[in-house]
């Protein structure tokens, strides 16, 4: 049987994906590049939470809401000084996402600097941390492991109240349809694009403000352990469906941290290392036979042609 | 002792080399086949990795050496094979070569592994799935000693020490031995430029380009799409993998953190863009400018530290990020655009290549275009000085 902390540790890292991937597909819709820079909006995110838990010394979760606005205005900052102009100098898709890679290169050395001076201001171990002794208890559990599923459960019904039932959100889902048709009867477009990443951008700074309860918290956490996992979430949700990025989120983090103890139980844990090849594997697999992602399957077709009994003739 | 100024250009050679080989092979992928290949690392990890297996097992087998624990004994194994190889240049080249060549075979390798199911996808989607293949090898080196002792990493025989004995004018031995290697890796660095540019002038050339360009009129025309990317992707993995191998062989070692993302995926990328992608001189001058600017920063650290509450190397890629970003947005097209390639001689050329082929306008207006860039501008000039003489003669 699966072990107990497995499936905690399933749930956190599902959470924190979830929201990491709502904000790449919200990015992805509006301006349909694949940001590589997500991963480190996260990272911004996870200083946040050093600052406030070791240089403010408040409660972890104050960090919240400033990692919310840092993520925003830093992914805000990507779009309105580069991929803008860059397309409306009709830059390729592919020029765009170099310049998603080079933006996430800048933040990962802004955030070295940052960590340097930390280190050196404020005499804090500003590398490789794991927070977790300011993490508080509740029902014998630790804090993230109530406060991320939650915070998955708020975002995603205020993303819904937003698109539903606001007319900002209405206007939003019709920016994402079709922009040209939705600017002729009036819709600030321009307005939509950036609501969309400074929400994409605080999503991700908020889950890296929480993000050093559960994993070591360094400058390239981000980009180089969640990025693949965010892309590959993304995929299996469908990459044009908000929802679809939390289901695919879920499903990777849960396959994840319990396929790999369960790998690790019968070979060993020498295994552990090699997660990063679960993603790779599963968004290779879910191109090759959904492309559109779990979202974008026409179930009554499927069903159509597995249930079809087989003709007489 | 080299004075500084020649180490200065050793070191920027040595580091030269093996980024043009690498760009070189972007540019075949991303100049003129239009794949976003985000995961260059793989390759380039595949070949050196190669370096840190082949060459100290297969020798101490020749050698007679015991191996025991290969990687555990690695540093007594090595020295005991860099004390045959000093005195056998033969033998040392043949090392060399040998393990060049299966580089280049496991480059290959990794190629089709990792090109054969996304041959289809499209350029996003393609993109990403290669970035996290870039990132799995640098996994498997970390996490698997038996290949490249994991943490610890793997010393190299050295194949170029015999060059020692030929120390002249107050060079030390080991003097000798980087400027041998430096040759060497310059010589497979014009081989394969030369053949980048022979494959980029013939027909082939000009497939890839309106693969590029335009998928479905290549379609139309019955050439295959997808085979003509998988073919790219996969000869381009294999010359990557020779530059790994080589970069390994010069260092004279294999460690897994070397060969990151940073360093040989987004590095060459912003050569091939600086210089202007689908443009053989465009990357080398992308490449050397690229590879100057960096060895200059590194070579005045001690100058900059002082002033800096932090390490030199986060400004370096803090100002080259930058860099990039700003030519993206300014000059896409890099230092020198793309032109026309001319397969016959003396002939006008068929088919422009680039937008400007769209609009089917007069030579003059075509020039007007291309006035942006100072190279382009002068060769315009020239052209259209030697085409104005036989009309009106």
């Amino acid at each position: 049987m699966v072990d107990v902390v497995v499936l905690w540790s399933a749930l956190v890292t599902s959470s924190l994906l979830s929201l990491l991937t709502i904000g790449l597909t919200l990015t992805y819709l509006t301006t349909r590049v694949p940001n590589f820079a997500h991963g480190s909006f996260a990272s911004v995110g996870i200083y946040v939470g050093l600052v406030t838990a070791q240089v403010w010394g408040f409660n972890m979760y104050f960090g919240l809401l400033p990692g919310f606005l840092i993520g925003g205005a830093v992914a805000l900052m990507q779009y309105l000084l580069f991929l803008r102009p860059m397309t409306r100098r009709n830059a390729s898709v592919t020029a765009l996402m170099v310049a998603t890679i080079a933006f996430d290169i800048l933040l990962i050395a802004i955030l070295n600097i940052f960590a340097d001076y930390l280190q050196n201001s404020f005499r804090l171990n500003s590398r490789y941390f794991l927070l977790s002794p300011y993490d508080f208890q509740i029902f014998g559990l630790r804090g993230i492991i109530v406060v991320a599923p939650v915070l998955v459960v708020a975002v995603v019904a205020s993303l819904y109240l937003l698109l539903n039932k606001t007319k900002f959100g209405i206007a939003m889902r019709a920016t994402i349809e079709n922009p040209p048709l939705a600017g002729t009867i009036g819709i600030n477009t321009n307005l939509v694009y950036i609501v969309s990443w400074f929400i994409a951008g605080g999503l991700a700074g908020m889950a890296g403000s929480v993000m050093s309860l559960w994993y070591i918290g360094n400058t390239d956490v981000g980009s180089n352990f969640f990025l693949i996992s965010i892309f590959a979430a993304g995929v299996i949700g469908g990459i044009y469906n908000i929802y679809g990025a939390v289901i695919g989120a879920f499903i990777i983090g849960t396959v994840q941290s319990v396929l790999i103890s369960t790998l690790a139980t019968s070979f060993g844990a020498g295994i552990i290392p090699y997660q990063p090849l679960i993603p790779l594997i599963a968004m290779v697999a879910t191109l090759l036979i959904a492309p559109s992602g779990i979202m974008g399957i026409n179930y009554r077709a499927l069903k159509k042609k597995l249930w079809r009994k087989p003709d007489a003739s | 002792m080299l004075p500084s100024t020649d180490l200065f250009i050793l070191n920027l050679l040595a580091t030269f080399a093996p980024y043009l080989i690498v760009t070189v092979s972007l540019n075949l992928e991303y100049g003129y086949g239009g794949v976003p290949n985000f995961g260059k690392v793989l390759a380039v990890a595949g070949g050196a990795f190669m370096a840190g297996v082949i060459p100290g097992r297969l020798l101490a087998a020749v050698l007679g050496i015991d191996q025991g624990n290969f990687i555990g004994n690695n540093s007594q194994i090595i020295v005991k094979e860099n004390g045959v190889l000093i005195t056998s240049a033969s033998l040392s080249l043949e090392i060399f070569v040998f393990t060049l060549l299966v580089s280049a075979l496991v480059g290959a390798l990794l190629g089709v592994i990792v090109a054969y199911p996304t041959r289809r996808l499209r350029a996003d989607y393609l993109g990403m799935v290669l970035l996290a293949a870039g990132q799995v090898i640098l996994v498997i080196g970390n996490n698997y000693p038996p290949l490249i002792g994991g943490t610890l990493g793997v010393s190299v025989p050295d194949p170029f020490q015999w060059a020692g004995s030929f120390a002249f004018a107050g060079l030390t031995p080991g003097d000798v031995r980087n400027i041998m290697a430096v040759a060497f890796m310059m010589i497979v660095a014009v081989i394969v430029f030369l053949y980048a540019r022979r494959l980029t002038h013939s027909p082939l050339g000009r497939m890839l380009r309106a693969v590029r360009d335009d998928e479905n009129s290549v379609l139309a025309l019955g050439k295959d799409v997808e085979r003509t990317r998988f073919k790219v992707i996969v000869f381009a993995s294999a010359i990557a993998a020779v530059a790994g191998a080589l970069y390994a062989f010069y260092t004279a070692n294999v460690f897994y953190a070397t060969f990151n993302r940073t360093g040989w995926t987004f590095w060459p990328w912003v050569m091939v863009i600086l210089g202007g992608a689908a443009n053989d001189w465009g990357v080398v001058a992308g490449t050397f400018i690229f590879v100057a600017v960096r060895q200059t920063i590194t070579f005045y650290r001690d100058v900059f530290a002082p002033f800096l509450p932090f390490d030199v190397v986060w400004l370096d890629t803090l100002l080259l990020g930058l860099a990039l970003l700003i030519i993206l947005i300014y000059r896409p097209d890099g230092l020198i655009r793309e032109k026309p390639i001319k397969t016959i001689k003396n002939a006008k050329p068929p088919f422009t290549g680039t937008e400007e082929a769209a609009s089917p306008d007069s030579a003059s207006e075509r020039q007007e275009q291309s006035k942006g860039g100072l190279v382009d501008g002068l060769r315009s000039l020239f052209k259209s000085k030697k085409k104005s003489s036989p009309e009106k003669g």
